[in-house]
């Protein structure tokens, strides 16, 4: 130890009304107070009550306490319609719900979430339940005709997580249809879940931020997500104005 | 020209992104009518407002609102009690989903096969505990049949009732009452995981005979689900190339086999099959093979609803099988 610069000591830090960062912990205001949905601890912060994010369950969370630029700008906006392929058994999801609609949907949004197991969709449909504005479907992330109805018009965000071979372009092919000129797209990518070239994972990534260059995307940031979830990067992508 | 529409409305759009022509939803927006319309869609069927303006427009192309082929036009929003309707269509379709599953013969099989599994292996253990606990206080006793043995101590009222039905004298050495008790409630749950186990075998065997009649037929309804459930459905069983059923459960031994060069596994989970586990060692392989290809053909069948496969089939195998056995009577040479 010693040496170097020394890490600033932030204080809590508010990304959103409802995002809490407390030094190395994120915490959201819950949207259905008393009720923890993969038993995450709660916790009261100035009378409200707040779940805590657990990094290691969630990419997105990993994804915002690892970037090294401003974490609040990973979030989409409050209010805003978005887009969730490969929701999984919810634990984002329910993070991303407390802050871009809130308690019985005060802000508006729209959380759109497809996957493909009807095991995870059994955890969203009862999760939606007391959630207006999750909207959970059973599709593939690669078939829009099936749920593309859902969404009328172009979001501003996009997040991807779906452990099949091909992520990138599943990715792009959302991006194509679905996110507006100027939105966000986010990738968790799994090296796990591709071809194994036997050029090693680092050159997996390159070769994931080259088709993403290819196609005109803006690549923000690559942030790296080992120790919270190993072999995954978190891609964070601009979608060029038209 | 194209024809865009989604749940609630079609229009005609040109090559400039202008609306030529558009017709929307006039119906009762309840959540059925909404879930069966965007059930159609799903299917790939064009809502009626589609079709009513295709007939206007016969040269439009038909996509879904959305498609990227479609021009950027000025698409109607639907409102917000339009959109919570939509919502809540979609929600109704999930649960639906969710509960289309439970129908899955693939995944009642799983619990079915790796739940007699654990049955099996509890009941095992339970059985052989019993045995050398009450041995420990009737060293006299011989057990030929395991489970009648069990029976006898979990109806037997006190030590000396069961020595009475084994036919022998009572010990000097007694347990408790409360140790019998506890030996004879352990003796009870132990005969009740059997007839457990017995019922879940047969419901396994039942649905197996459902799922893959033919092979089923071929090796027997709890091998067949075996291999189905090792396979990660039928549909996968279906379409394994037959090298790898016939050492589907054998993983170890293979990747053992690649990574050090011992020598690889000749059959996995059909070894259970009597034509193979009751045939000479060195035919053991050329049997599998064989068989193996049979079970792919079998699962190929089932698998895409052909007619299944009944005992003249069977039996044809099972002549190859002893045609196989009959050459290669003698082991071969050892050099």
């Amino acid at each position: 130890m010693g040496g170097g610069k020394k890490r600033r000591q932030r204080g809590p830090q508010q990304l959103s009304s409802a995002v809490r960062l407390d030094r190395r912990t994120l915490w959201t205001l819950n949207a259905v107070p008393g009720e923890a949905v993969y038993g995450e601890s709660l916790r009261r912060f100035s009378g409200k009550e707040h779940r805590r994010w657990d990094p290691t369950r969630s990419k997105l969370g990993a994804g915002m306490l690892r970037t090294k630029g401003d974490p609040a700008r990973l979030l989409p906006a409050q209010g805003e319609t978005v887009l969730y392929l490969g929701a999984g058994h919810g634990t984002s999801v329910s993070h991303l719900y407390d802050h871009l609609c809130g308690a019985e949907n005060r802000f508006g949004g729209r959380l759109v979430c497809v996957d493909l197991a009807p095991r995870c969709l059994r955890d969203l449909t009862f999760m939606a339940k007391g959630r207006p504005g999750l909207v959970p479907v059973l599709g593939d992330a690669r078939q829009h005709g099936a749920w593309g109805v859902l969404l009328p018009t172009k979001v501003s965000w996009l997040f991807q997580d779906v452990a099949q071979a091909g992520q990138v372009d599943i990715f792009l092919a959302a991006c194509q249809r679905f996110l507006q000129p100027g939105g966000t797209g986010l990738l968790s990518l799994k090296a796990a879940s591709e071809r194994w070239t036997g050029e090693g994972e680092t050159a997996l990534f390159k070769g994931v931020e080259d088709r993403l260059l290819e196609h005109d995307y803006v690549v923000e940031e690559v942030v790296e997500l080992t120790g919270y979830e190993d072999n995954h990067r978190l891609f964070v992508v601009r979608k060029p104005e038209a | 020209m194209w024809l865009g529409y989604d749940w609630r409305a079609a229009a005609v759009v040109d090559e400039h992104g202008n609306i030529v022509d558009s017709l929307e939803w006039d119906g009762h927006m309840t959540e059925h009518a909404v879930v069966e319309r965007l059930r159609q869609i799903a299917a790939g069927q064009p809502v009626r407002e589609a079709e009513e303006l295709k007939q206007r427009f016969p040269e439009a192309v038909l996509c879904v609102h959305g498609d990227p082929q479609l021009p950027d036009a000025d698409w109607p929003t639907p409102t917000s009690e339009q959109q919570a309707v939509a919502d809540a269509a979609a929600l109704r379709l999930a649960v639906e989903g969710v509960q289309a599953a439970a129908n899955d013969p693939d995944r009642r099989l799983e619990h079915l096969v790796r739940g007699s599994d654990e049955l099996r292996a509890s009941h095992l253990t339970m059985e052989s505990r019993l045995i050398e606990w009450a041995g420990l206080f009737f060293p006299m006793t011989t057990v030929s049949d395991r489970a009648a043995y069990v029976r006898t101590v979990a109806g037997s009222e006190d030590p000396a009732a069961f020595a009475e039905a084994m036919g022998i004298e009572v010990p000097a050495e007694l347990p408790s009452d409360k140790e019998w008790r506890s030996l004879v409630e352990w003796a009870e749950n132990a005969a009740q995981a059997n007839g457990r186990l017995d019922r879940m075998e047969n419901a396994l065997r039942w649905l197996a005979e459902e799922h893959l009649p033919s092979v089923s037929a071929l090796v027997g309804p709890l091998l067949a689900a075996r291999l189905c459930v090792e396979a990660h459905g039928r549909a996968r069983l279906a379409r394994l190339p037959s090298g790898t059923v016939q050492i589907l459960g054998a993983e170890k031994a293979f990747f053992h086999h690649l990574k050090t060069g011992a020598p690889s596994p000749k059959h996995g989970h059909i070894f259970m099959h009597p034509w193979i586990s009751r045939s000479p060692r060195w035919v053991r392989g050329k049997i599998a093979r064989m068989l193996a290809g049979k079970i792919s053909i079998a699962a190929k069948i089932d698998a895409f609803e052909g007619q299944p496969w009944g005992e003249a089939e069977v039996a044809k195998v099972e002549e190859r099988v002893e045609a196989l056995r009959e050459a290669n009577k003698q082991p071969p040479s050892r050099r």
